[in-house]
């Protein structure tokens, strides 16, 4: 029996919806970062911040550990201190997972529950991160500045990539993928 | 003793969280301070294209380490109090801590880690390659384009500038440059080079296969990648 000809997408005609998504990803992650740069964006996030503290400090308190909590900052009865400012709240990688799930062409209903567990994922690590931070520093300034600017941030990253694609993989498999060519 | 078999995104947070902590601790303990140096050199060589005017882009070491900029940028500025002569400024300087420098080095170990941590290493080397040669050239463009952000910074601290539009931008772009666009380049350079890794991640491939071009046997073969075992039967 003949058959219908398949349509063959040209390279330029394959690249369109990963292109379409790179230009949508770039344009929400800007415009996250600057709304969280506002100051009202800027409340928030400090907000924020004190809020994961706290919830450091009843972690560690939880495990026998011991902390203060003054506003941002946690502190060691030994007297070293870690103030959570400037992205360590992990805003600017769930600000990249948001404009990556934004940008993907899924419906509406998997964006949120990609957003929901997405961003509950991040902060559940985000916090691991600044227990993990608050020890490293009371053992060695250097390695403190490693694994803060460095190790953390980079992994935070890596994982919110993983989870990503894991949300990619449950939208594919709902069959709610949106291909811009079909 | 059965394998533990895991999925391709656990896979590669597996071997890319391991291979990330041991990249980066070489490059924290070995590699950071000819990386840095390399990149100064880049910076000031590349600096002489980027700024123009009557005097170069400069980048020394301070006693303590950080990095000093002598940036050209020529504006007048405007008298005070009125009445008085407007000033000439021909270049701003500012000092860049070493480890904010350190920043745009570490792209480089991060990139390695994901590329080897990613499927079909064998299949992707010349990508790896190209790769590294990218990312050092973009970590020299990030850095000037935050030496310029910086110095434009700096010159609205001297022009007491009050532009609230102006003043979110600059701060908009020295955050992005400095705190968000070199920990993002190397994954997405990494995602843009490797195919395999993109199809997998992003799942587009599918619809691609099925509308590859048939083959001698009357099949649909795609093309090369992970998808190049799918085979769909036309009647």
């Amino acid at each position: 029996m003949p058959s219908n000809p398949v349509p063959v997408p040209t390279k330029w005609r394959r690249a369109l919806p990963q292109a379409h998504f790179a230009l949508l990803f770039a344009l929400c992650f800007i415009l996250g970062i600057g709304l969280v740069l506002l100051p009202p964006g800027q409340k928030i996030d400090q907000d924020f911040s004190r809020l994961l503290v706290r919830i450091s400090r009843t972690v560690i308190g939880i495990w026998g550990g011991a902390a203060a909590v003054e506003g941002a900052i946690l502190r060691a009865p030994g007297g070293f201190a870690v103030e959570m400012r400037d992205g360590c709240n992990g805003i600017n990688v769930m600000v990249l997972l948001w404009a990556a799930i934004l940008a993907f062409p899924a419906s509406w209903k998997l964006k949120a529950y990609g957003l929901a567990a997405g961003t509950l994922a991040i902060q559940l690590l985000n916090v691991a991160r600044f227990i993990s931070l608050f020890y490293i520093g009371q053992y060695s300034a250097a390695w403190f500045e490693f694994a803060h600017g460095y190790l953390w941030e980079t992994l935070l990253i890596l994982d919110t990539m993983v989870i990503f694609w894991l949300w990619v993989g449950r939208v594919s498999r709902s069959g709610a993928l949106r291909h811009a060519g079909n | 003793m059965p394998a533990i078999s895991l999925s391709p995104p656990a896979r590669f947070l597996l071997r890319g969280s391991v291979l990330l902590a041991a990249l980066l601790t070489l490059w924290w303990l070995v590699l950071i301070n000819p990386l840095q140096s390399l990149l100064q050199a880049a910076a000031a060589t590349g600096g002489a294209w980027l700024f123009s005017g009557s005097s170069e882009l400069t980048i020394t070491d301070a006693a303590n380490g950080d990095w000093a900029f002598e940036v050209p940028i020529e504006p007048v500025v405007p008298p005070t109090p009125p009445g008085a002569a407007p000033q000439q400024i021909y270049s701003i300087g500012f000092d860049l801590a070493r480890a904010d420098a350190g920043g745009f080095t570490f792209g480089l170990p991060v990139f390695w880690a994901l590329m080897l941590a990613a499927p079909e290493l064998r299949r992707n080397w010349r990508s790896l390659i190209t790769g590294t040669f990218v990312m050092a050239l973009l970590e020299v463009v990030l850095l000037l384009l935050t030496v310029k952000i910086l110095a434009y910074k700096s010159l609205a601290q001297v022009l007491h500038s009050h532009d609230p539009v102006g003043g979110w931008f600059l701060r908009c772009g020295e955050y992005l440059a400095v705190n968000a666009i070199p920990y993002l380049l190397p994954f997405a350079v990494a995602i843009v080079l490797h195919r395999e890794l993109r199809e997998q991640m992003f799942q587009w491939a599918a619809p691609i296969a099925a509308s590859a071009p048939p083959a001698r046997n009357g099949n649909r073969v795609a093309g090369r990648g992970s998808q190049r075992r799918i085979a769909v039967k036309r009647n």
